[in-house]
C-alpha cells in the first residue's frame, strides 16, 4: 500500500528500542567487560583464569550433570503423562489441572518446600523413613554432597516436568487420526502403533522440548538458591549461582562477566538449531 | 482402536500415581502451615496436624512487611505484564502484517534474547540503574523483568495475530480506517483471549522471579514476595510453619491464574514453543 513503507517501523520500533535499552545494552556491556584484565593479566585474562578455577569447573560440571539428568527425567515423565492425558479419560479437566500444578510453583518456593521436606529434624522424608523403619535416626540429606545433588535434581524434576509435558501433549494432539486408523486396519498392535506412528510423528516436538527445557534448566537460579544455596560447599552450585556470587558477593565483575558469557555461549549453541528451524518455518 | 479392561485399569492406576506424585509437596506445605510451632519442630514429623491451628497465617499477616511484599509483587508483576503487553502487541502486529527491511534479523534477535541467561544481564543492569537513579526502585525492577517477558510476549502475540485473516484489516482500511484503527477495532477483539493469556503468563513469570529482585532491591519495604520469603528463611530461627503459610499464599496466586487459563495454556505456551 502507498505510504505504508514506514508504517511498519512505527509499530516495531518502540519495542525494539525498549529491548535495546534494557537487554541489548547490558548484554553488550557484559561481553565487553568480560574481556577486561584480571589481576596482572591482560586482554581476556579472565577467561584464562576461569580454566584453572576449580570452583568454576565444579559449577560447570554440576550444571551439566543437573541439566542432563533433569531434562532426561522431564522428557520421560512428560511423555508418560502427556500420553495419559491424550487418552479419552474421564475427569480429563481435573487430571489436566493436577498435571499442571507443580509448574505453577515459583522455583524458589519449590526449593523451600523440598528443603523443608528434607529437613533433618522436622522434615517429612525422615518421618516417613522412620515410620517405615528404614532408618534409626534423622539424616541430613542436604548436608551430604551426593544426596544434596540428587535431591535438587528430584525437586526440579517434580517442579518443571509439566512444561515439556505441555509441548509433547500439543504434539500428540497434532498427529492425524487417520494414521492411527490406518495402522489399526493393518492389524498393528498397541506397541507397534506407538513406535511406528506416535514416536516418529512426535520426534520434532521431543527435540523442541529438549532444547527449550535445557535452556531453562541451564539458567536455573531460584530453586537451587532456595533449597541448598549451592551447598554443602560447592556441591550443588551451578553456573548461575557461581556468577551471582562472583558479582554480588566477591565483586569480581570482570570475572563474573566472563563466566556469564561462557554460559550464554553454551545456551546459544544449544539453541541455534531451534532458532534456525523456527525462522525457516516462519518465513 | 478398542482398548480392553486391562488397559483402562492401567491408565487409572497411572493417573492416580501421577496425582499423588504431583500433589505430595503441596500436601506437605499446606499440612505444615496449619501445625503449631511445637509440632512443626518435632521429630519425627507428623503428616497431618495434630492440633489444627491458623497461628502461622495470623503471624504472617501480623508481620507488617509481609502484606507489603504481597502488594509489591502485585505491583511489579502487574507493571511488567502491562508494559510488555502494550509494547508487545504493537511490535507483534508490525511483525505479523508487514514485510520490511530488517524484519528477519529483528525476529532472530528476539529469539536469541530469549535464550540469554539472567546472570549475563544482571551485573551491568545493576550499574545502569545506579546511574539513572533507578536502583532499588520498583520501576527499575519492572524494566528488568520486561527484558525477560517482552521477547516472548511479541512472539506469542505474533502467533495469535497470524491466525487472524489479513482480509479483515484490508476491509477495514478500504472503509477508511487507519492501520492503528484496524489494529484496535478488528485485530484486538479477535486476539483478546491470547492477549489475556500472554499477559497473565508475563505476570506469573515476574511473580516467580527471585534473581532480579535479589540483585536490584535492598530496602526491606520494597521486597517482593519471593524475596521476602527467601529472607525469612535466612534469619537465625527457621519456623517452618510460618514459611509454609507464606509459601501457600505465594503459590495461590499463580495456581489460581494457571487453572483459570489452563485451556489456553496448551495452545498458548506449547503453541508458542511449536510455532515460534
Amino acid at each position: 500500500m502507498i505510504g505504508e513503507r514506514w508504517t511498519a517501523y512505527w509499530f516495531v520500533l518502540p519495542g525494539t528500542f525498549l529491548l535495546l535499552a534494557i537487554l541489548g545494552f547490558p548484554a553488550i556491556a557484559s561481553i565487553v567487560d568480560s574481556f577486561g584484565s584480571v589481576g596482572s593479566g591482560g586482554f581476556g585474562s579472565a577467561y584464562l583464569a576461569l580454566l584453572s578455577d576449580q570452583r568454576f569447573l565444579t559449577a560447570s560440571f554440576n550444571t551439566a550433570l543437573f541439566v542432563v539428568c533433569v531434562v532426561t527425567l522431564h522428557i520421560i515423565l512428560g511423555l508418560a503423562v502427556a500420553l495419559l492425558l491424550n487418552a479419552d479419560i474421564p475427569f480429563k479437566w481435573f487430571f489436566r489441572v493436577v498435571a499442571l500444578l507443580p509448574w505453577t510453583v515459583p522455583d524458589v518456593i519449590g526449593g523451600l518446600i523440598f528443603r523443608f521436606m528434607l529437613d533433618p529434624l522436622s522434615g517429612g522424608v525422615n518421618a516417613i523413613a522412620f515410620r517405615l523403619q528404614l532408618m534409626q535416626g534423622p539424616y541430613d540429606w542436604l548436608g551430604d554432597p551426593g544426596w544434596a545433588m540428587f535431591s535438587v535434581i528430584m525437586a526440579e524434576t517434580w517442579r518443571g516436568y509439566p512444561y515439556p509435558m505441555l509441548i509433547l501433549l500439543a504434539g500428540l494432539q497434532a498427529i492425524p487420526k487417520e494414521q492411527y486408523e490406518a495402522a489399526a486396519i493393518d492389524g498393528a498392535g498397541r506397541w507397534a502403533i506407538f513406535t511406528n506412528v506416535t514416536l516418529p510423528n512426535l520426534m520434532p516436538m521431543v527435540l523442541i522440548a529438549v532444547v527449550l527445557d535445557a535452556i531453562w534448566q541451564c539458567r536455573l537460579f531460584g530453586m537451587i538458591f532456595g533449597m541448598t544455596n549451592g551447598g554443602p560447599g560447592d556441591a550443588t552450585q551451578n553456573l548461575s549461582l557461581f556468577v551471582y556470587r562472583q558479582y554480588f558477593q566477591f565483586f569480581e565483575t570482570t570475572y563474573a562477566a566472563s563466566a556469564a558469557v561462557v554460559l550464554a555461549a553454551v545456551l546459544l549453541a544449544v539453541a541455534i538449531p531451534y532458532i534456525r528451524s523456527t525462522l525457516r518455518e516462519k518465513s | 482402536m478398542q482398548h480392553g479392561k486391562g488397559f483402562w485399569l492401567f491408565v487409572a492406576i497411572a493417573l492416580f500415581v501421577m496425582a499423588i506424585y504431583n500433589l505430595m509437596p503441596f500436601f506437605w506445605m499446606i499440612s505444615s502451615s496449619f501445625k503449631t510451632d511445637i509440632e512443626v519442630t518435632s521429630y519425627p514429623a507428623t503428616l497431618l496436624p495434630q492440633a489444627f491451628t491458623t497461628d502461622a497465617y495470623a503471624r504472617i499477616w501480623a508481620q507488617e512487611g509481609f502484606v507489603l511484599y504481597f502488594l509489591n509483587s502485585i505491583k511489579v508483576s502487574g507493571g511488567t505484564a502491562i508494559l510488555s503487553a502494550t509494547v508487545g502487541v504493537f511490535a507483534a502486529y508490525g511483525f505479523s502484517r508487514f514485510r520490511f527491511q530488517g524484519r528477519t534479523a529483528l525476529m532472530a534477535t528476539l529469539l536469541v534474547t530469549q535464550m540469554l541467561p539472567g546472570v549475563l544481564l544482571v551485573g551491568p543492569y545493576f550499574k545502569m540503574l545506579s546511574l539513572v537513579d533507578l536502583y532499588d526502585t520498583h520501576l527499575g525492577l519492572i524494566l528488568a523483568q520486561t527484558s525477560i517477558t517482552l521477547p516472548f510476549t511479541v512472539w506469542m502475540l505474533k502467533g495469535y495475530i497470524d491466525t487472524i485473516p489479513v482480509e479483515i484489516d484490508q476491509a477495514a482500511m478500504i472503509d477508511g480506517a487507519t492501520r492503528l484503527q484496524s489494529l484496535v477495532h478488528c485485530v484486538f477483539p479477535n486476539i483478546l483471549p491470547g492477549l489475556v493469556a500472554t499477559t497473565v503468563f508475563s505476570f506469573l513469570l515476574a511473580w516467580g522471579d527471585l534473581l532480579w529482585a535479589l540483585c536490584l532491591i535492598t530496602t526491606p519495604e520494597k521486597q517482593t514476595m519471593t524475596l521476602g520469603i527467601t529472607n525469612l528463611v535466612g534469619q537465625f530461627r527457621v519456623l517452618w510453619s510460618d514459611i509454609m503459610a507464606a509459601t501457600v499464599i505465594g503459590c495461590a496466586i499463580p495456581a489460581f491464574f494457571y487453572l483459570l487459563l489452563q485451556r489456553y495454556l496448551i495452545t498458548g505456551v506449547a503453541g508458542a514453543a511449536v510455532k515460534g
